[in-house]
């Protein structure tokens, strides 16, 4: 944790833009907009479908970024918050435990909770050691969920039905792709704004100080742990987000919400996109979806091409696409 | 029972094998390699196509030798040209790595699992004590007990070994006596991937080939080295041990719970002591 190493995708300046909360707000705002609009004009099924999918994986994508954004640590494991968002909403339906709206709650207050309570264990762990024990950790969430046929389906999921309308709004702005995307869009807009605030705040400066150097924050008289704690369960709660609409626009969920690979494929996005500024992953899970469907058409080796362009992320540009869009104009976007 | 115990000690030989050349890597460079099991993929595949020309003992070697020089490039192009840099970024890099591995091994052996054969030399069964105990699982823990004895009288009698142990206590003091650790990485890293090719090919016979068996076993190994405490040469071989015991117990008598027994294991250690077993260093 060299404070003045400059390629690394961890150092970044305390303060990256001065506090602007009506402009970030209005910036949000101003992309719900477009989003509707593009909602309204494109005719394509595939196109939304496409893009509804994007903007609810960039949300988990955020999810990433935001921890290694403020913690410094790297999660190989943050399906697991995503998969478990998805089984409580499914497991409650299915098992009469709770009434949609309730499940929606619980699906993200469960995720946070244990994430809380696994941040207590592992948040001292530092760097590398904390990579491996979050796969490790994400993968047994994935072993159990493929193990415990009777109460998850194993390998065959699981699938739910909806009443016609969840929290007074019909239940089918949910299934379809159109209005999906602007639901998951604005959610997404309010995520962003919201963990910028949390950033800029002295709770976001704190954990940005812990990140730096642990041993000084300690020194000067802060709690270091619980800070951290707290960032590992907001990114978990992030992630929970993502699971629920997931669930709400699939109503199915499989094992694979939960396996390793979803996480590889999130820290990708994030890291793709660059994690020192906000909006990075969403730009990051973006360009990996159309990327993704651009490359399916020409090729099969998408898993191979996307692991060159994270190589090639890694040793040309570690603050990913956002720190180099970010450093063409400064502080003019580091807040939408 | 016996014969429960060493199956045990057949997986958790397997494991050690894999593990330590993580363990080595970590050791000398302080970066953990991702794409590991993929290199024990890629060893266990080219196993299967040596032993279908050259015979099993080819095979055996053509994967170390192999898989030695590839180790022996990745440090050369990947780690000494990042060393520098923040360990996340290698780590970040080594998992690329993996998603080019996996598709590379798809695309040259398929999708469908590949069933290698068990050298027909080694295919008979012994009597230990009354029971019947296959031949080629014993030649495992013979190998996987060489492994570890070779590998202990190395570290110990030569420069290199002295020189990985002093860095996987304190880099920086290491760096300080005037060690210059990329001058034998390159070494060091040929023989942890050479290590995972090996046992990729010695596995084979017992594992069906595909290209995620890879991160089957990364994950596994990677449970090893955090619970024997990372960059500790003995704290592996005690967990590889006991997660071999632990994980075969599980297979005989909770089937449906094994896999997650060694995870269990795993976040049990860490709360009673989070730097593993052996580590009083991260």
């Amino acid at each position: 944790m060299r404070p003045n190493d400059a390629a690394s995708v961890r150092a970044m300046p305390l303060r990256s833009a001065p506090a602007r909360p009506v402009v970030a707000a209005a910036v949000a705002a101003a992309t719900v907009a477009i989003a509707a609009l593009i909602a309204k004009t494109v005719q394509s099924e595939l196109v939304m479908t496409l893009l509804t999918q994007a903007v609810i994986t960039a949300i988990l994508a955020t999810g990433v970024g935001f921890l290694i954004r403020q913690n410094g640590v790297v999660s190989f494991g943050h399906a697991a918050f995503y998969g478990i968002a998805c089984y409580t909403i499914v497991l409650c339906l299915r098992n009469g435990i709770a009434s949609p709206e309730l499940a929606i709650v619980l699906a993200l207050i469960v995720p946070t909770a244990v994430a809380f309570l696994l941040g207590l264990v592992i948040v001292r762990i530092p760097g590398i050691a904390f990579s491996m024990l979050t796969l490790a950790v994400g993968q047994a969430c994935f072993e159990f969920a493929m193990k415990a046929r009777q109460v998850t389906g194993g390998e065959d999921g699981l699938s739910i039905n909806l009443p016609a309308q969840i929290f007074g709004m019909p239940t089918t702005w949910f299934q379809s792709a159109h209005s999906m995307f602007v639901i998951s869009w604005g959610i997404l807009a309010v995520i962003v704004v919201g963990l910028w605030y949390v950033a800029e705040s002295p709770f976001g400066l704190l954990t940005a100080a812990i990140r730096e150097n642990e041993e000084r924050a300690r020194f000067i008289g802060y709690a270091t742990t619980l800070p951290r704690v707290l960032v590992l369960a907001l990114s978990a709660f992030v992630v929970a987000v993502a699971g629920v609409l997931f669930t709400l626009y699939n109503i199915f969920v499989s094992p694979g919400v939960l396996h390793w690979s979803l996480s590889g494929s999130a820290l990708i996005m994030a890291i793709i996109g660059g994690t020192r500024v906000i909006w990075g992953p969403t730009l990051g899970a973006i360009v990996y979806f159309f990327a993704k469907d651009l490359a399916g058409d020409v090729t099969e080796h998408w898993q191979a091409i996307i692991g060159l362009i994270l190589i090639a992320v890694m040793l040309v540009a570690p603050a990913g696409l956002g720190g180099a869009l970010a450093k063409l104009w400064p502080g003019s976007k580091t807040d939408g | 029972m016996l014969v429960q115990i060493l199956n045990g000690l057949v997986y958790g030989g397997l494991l050690y094998i894999v593990s330590v050349g993580l363990v080595l890597i970590f050791g000398l460079r302080r970066i953990v390699n991702f794409a590991h099991g993929s290199l024990f993929m890629i060893g266990a595949y080219i196993g299967f196509s040596v032993a279908a020309m050259g015979g099993f003992w080819g095979a055996v070697l053509a994967a170390a030798v192999v898989m030695g020089l590839v180790g022996a490039l990745l440090d050369l192009t990947v780690f000494q040209p990042l060393r520098r840099q923040d360990p996340i970024v290698t780590v970040l890099v080594t998992f690329g790595l993996l998603m080019v591995l996996e598709d590379f091994a798809q695309t040259v052996w398929g999708k469908d699992y590949l069933k290698m054969p068990v050298p027909p030399m080694l295919s008979g069964s012994v009597s230990i004590f009354g029971d019947s105990f296959p031949i080629y699982r014993l030649l495992v823990i013979v190998v996987a007990g060489a492994v570890a004895l070779g590998l202990s009288i190395w570290l110990r009698a030569s420069k290199i070994g002295l020189y990985v142990r002093a860095s996987s206590v304190d880099p920086f003091t290491t760096a300080m006596q005037g060690v210059n650790t990329d001058r034998v990485s390159v070494v060091v890293v040929a023989l942890g991937t050479a290590l995972a090719g090996l046992s990729g090919t010695i596995s084979a016979p017992l594992l069906a080939l595909s290209p995620s068996m890879g991160s089957y076993i990364l994950i596994e190994s990677f449970i090893v080295v955090v619970v024997g405490g990372l960059g500790s040469f003995v704290g592996a071989f005690v967990a590889a041990i006991v997660i071999g015991q632990v994980h075969n117990i599980g297979l005989v008598y909770l089937p449906w719970a094994a896999t997650m027994i060694p995870f269990v294991l795993m976040v049990v250690v860490l709360i009673w002591r989070p730097t593993g077993i052996a580590g009083s260093h991260v």
